[in-house]
């Protein structure tokens, strides 16, 4: 077999891996939405590139020079978009590793085709129809074919840095600081009015591409050349570290958690809960994530004054309590997946399971609780908004989230990496978005009818009989877990390990 | 406890798993399933077990429960869970827990105080040979031999009436392997249990299990009674026709 004909058939592997993923095969809207995502961020770049490409036509220098001094700009979103689609080298050539393909060679397999990946054309979009407006007019179709190919290239080295970054990240997680700092610093230098000194030679960079001039080439040439031979060298590593992964098999300190011990069964399902989100990566970083962002918008809210309108306030309150639910309860059942038949083969267990869900995620609505007591001190929110979307939260819209466990029949890994486009399903999605939205509306009718005070009185009613009835309506998804249960355990069995 | 099964039937797709028209296990029994790769033994325990459904027909549990006499079918109550202890994977293990904390978790949601689990689990130090309890070590990062044996443990922690172990000598080490043959045998001595196990192990299964059954495709073929080992020949033959 030629090394061409292996690449062919690493290729064809790696589509139908994708494209036979159980729960993407069986997901017929979650394709449908895929494309739809697709169409819709192209839709979204070509607008931007016309009406971008008019907007600095006629200006003082050439268009396309304005949008080549701050080209950093788009580097920097597609870099930060990568961390949600692309995996690692390593993670996808392990299991060729015990077949007789040299792993040197199946890690340049891998380097080229990120580098021939379609995504790095995926900004041309944009490119094409500002060029078009804005490069075609002024420098012909010569020039705007180097400008195009010159961005391609760009993309190609910000899609190998990725690589790079992402992989030192699967050692510590700290290292995404790196690329983050160097993003800040160029950002803040770039935005220093009549001050920015990166802009000349980004110009006269991008330009080079333009005039086909040798040395811009060749600089992106160099670039690319060193970021693919580190990639390679870092990749290799970590490709012995993912065949020979063996995480920490000691624990440091076994909790036991002896205070919920007089719960009874309760108490074990709760230990359990908290375990799992302290025990499994995959799990630990979703709970983090969303309790950074609480975080960040309540910083941001507290000490900025860009949020300060009426709506924004409302968002951040609702979203504050509501970010941890849609990030953990939206994918509720996926992680029992990988023990599912246990739990089925023991009485009750899922109810019992789903009602200390239910405590563990109320309970822990007392950290944005707390990160928003300052708001209210200051007078940002108000009392009544923050005891209405509290109660709101636990009562009703903790309700509508728990109707997954109904419907969820998807097994997440605990412990590893997944990249976004093999999660969320209809029903996820549908529901995470109606919860975003849906309580702002009918604070805003609300507010609007009742007033500031009176208006959140409905929503802590309705809360209120929510959590009165937590026994009432989660014996109910129980009951309709257990006449789904063949389909959702048939689901659980098929995309484990898969 | 008995197990009657009535016309059950299961396919996927094509492929006829379990096709079984009436078979019934006696309490008391100890019963072992062989047969070749795909002949259906696992699927037979999942529809035990009420894991998948079935197409056709169905398990029923029969038997005397705190003198109470009970017959009921799988799939339309819960009950049987409470007489019930398996072990068929490791999607039975909830993996990111120590052992001991996972026998804890399962003796405290069955109300099985915490002395009684002590005293329970030093009937199997032997079987787990130190390397399993009073480690930190969490389930995931146990060998696959000592994941079997968190797993058979668990399941005979409650003293089921009715025990599902499938392929339970997988991955234990040879001592091991006698221990859990003496294990059986001696819980189903004490506590008069059925106990289900499925082999690829025919010397193991003739040892400690006076009747087997051959599947093939989903069938049973033979129903041997092995009191004294007489079945060793028959499977032997069979098996060796097969190859």
């Amino acid at each position: 077999m030629t090394k061409y004909q292996l690449y062919k058939l690493v290729e064809k592997t790696e589509t139908l891996k994708d494209e036979r993923h159980p729960m993407f095969e069986r997901n017929k809207f979650m394709k449908f939405l895929a494309w739809f995502m697709v169409a819709y961020y192209a839709a979204i770049l070509l607008f931007l590139g016309v009406v971008l490409g008019f907007a600095l036509k006629g200006d003082y220098s050439a268009a396309y020079h304005r949008l080549d001094g701050g080209f950093f700009y788009l580097l920097i979103i597609d870099f930060w978009t990568r961390f949600a689609l692309q995996e690692t080298p390593a993670q996808k050539t392990h299991c060729y590793a015990l077949l007789p393909i040299r792993r040197s060679f199946l890690m340049k397999i891998y380097l080229i085709r990120n580098m021939l990946s379609l995504g790095n054309l995926f900004w041309a979009f944009f490119l094409i129809p500002f060029g078009l407006v804005g490069v075609v007019p002024i420098a012909g179709w010569d020039a705007m074919l180097g400008w195009l190919i010159g961005y391609w290239l760009l993309f190609v080295f910000n899609g190998l840095c990725y690589l790079f970054v992402r992989a030192l990240c699967m050692r510590h997680m700290l290292w995404f600081l790196a690329p983050l700092s160097i993003h800040i610093i160029l950002a803040c230098v770039c935005t220093i009015p009549d001050h920015n000194v990166l802009r000349v030679p980004f110009v006269m960079f991008i330009n080079g591409f333009a005039t086909w001039d040798l040395w811009a080439f060749l600089i992106i040439a160099g670039l690319i050349s060193i970021v693919l031979w580190s990639n390679y060298r870092l990749q290799m590593g970590m490709l012995y570290n993912e065949i020979g992964k063996k995480e920490e098999v000691q624990l440091k300190n076994a909790s036991q958690f002896s205070v919920l011990n007089r719960y009874g069964a309760m108490g074990e399902y709760l230990k359990m809960e908290i375990k799992l989100r302290m025990r499994n990566k995959q799990v630990r970083t979703q709970f983090f994530v969303g309790l950074g962002l609480i975080i960040f918008f309540s910083i941001m809210l507290y000490f900025t004054d860009i949020y300060d309108g009426g709506f924004m306030k409302s968002f951040i309150c609702l979203y504050n309590y509501i970010i941890l639910g849609v990030m953990t309860l939206g994918t509720i059942m996926c992680y029992e997946g990988n023990y599912i038949d246990g739990l089925m083969a023991r009485r009750d267990s899922i109810y019992d399971l789903l009602r200390a869900k239910y405590y563990f995620n109320s309970a822990i609505l007392i950290l944005p609780f707390l990160f928003i007591i300052p708001l209210m001190i200051i007078g940002k929110i108000s009392v009544w908004m923050n005891i209405g979307y509290l109660l709101f939260t636990v009562g009703v819209l903790y309700p509508c989230l728990f109707q997954l466990a109904a419907y969820n029949k998807n097994t997440l890994p605990l412990n590893t990496k997944l990249t976004s486009a093999k999660q969320g399903t209809m029903m996820q999605n549908i529901i995470s978005m109606v919860i975003l939205f849906l309580p702002l509306a009918l604070e805003k009718i609300s507010v609007l009818l009742l007033g500031p005070v009176w208006g959140y009185i409905p929503f802590i009613i309705l809360g209120f009989i929510g959590i009165t009835t937590h026994h009432l309506w989660l014996r109910n998804i129980y009951h309709r877990f257990m006449l789904r249960r063949y389909v959702n355990m048939e689901g659980f069995r098929a995309s484990r390990n898969s | 406890m008995n197990i009657i099964i009535n016309n059950l039937k299961k396919t996927f797709g094509e492929k006829v798993a379990v096709d079984i028209e009436r078979y019934e296990i006696h309490s008391g029994d100890i019963l072992g399933l062989v047969g070749n790769n795909g002949a259906g033994k696992s699927t037979l325990f999942r529809l035990i077990l009420d894991l998948i459904k079935a197409d056709t027909g169905n398990v029923h549990m029969a038997g005397v429960v705190q003198g109470n006499p009970i017959d009921i079918n799988v799939t339309e109550t819960e009950d049987w869970k409470d007489w019930t202890g398996a072990f068929i994977d490791e999607s039975f293990l909830i993996d990111y827990l120590t052992p001991d904390e996972y026998f804890h978790f399962i003796a405290r949601i069955s109300n099985m105080s915490d002395e009684v689990l002590d005293s329970e689990m030093k009937k199997y130090e032997h079987f787990m040979a130190g390397e399993v309890t009073g480690q930190t070590k969490l389930i995931r990062n146990l060998s696959a031999g000592n994941k079997q044996k968190v797993g058979i443990v668990a399941a005979l922690l409650l003293h089921p009436q009715i025990l599902i172990l499938d392929e339970p000598f997988n991955f234990l080490d040879p001592s091991s392997q006698n221990i859990i043959k003496h294990l059986l045998t001696s819980y189903n001595q004490e506590t008069g249990a059925t106990i289900l196990i499925s082999s690829h192990n025919l010397t193991h299964t003739v040892d400690i299990c006076p009747r087997i059954a051959l599947l093939e495709n989903g069938h049973i073929i033979r129903d041997i009674e092995n009191t004294n080992g007489e079945a060793q020949a028959e499977l032997e033959n069979y098996f060796e026709v097969e190859a």
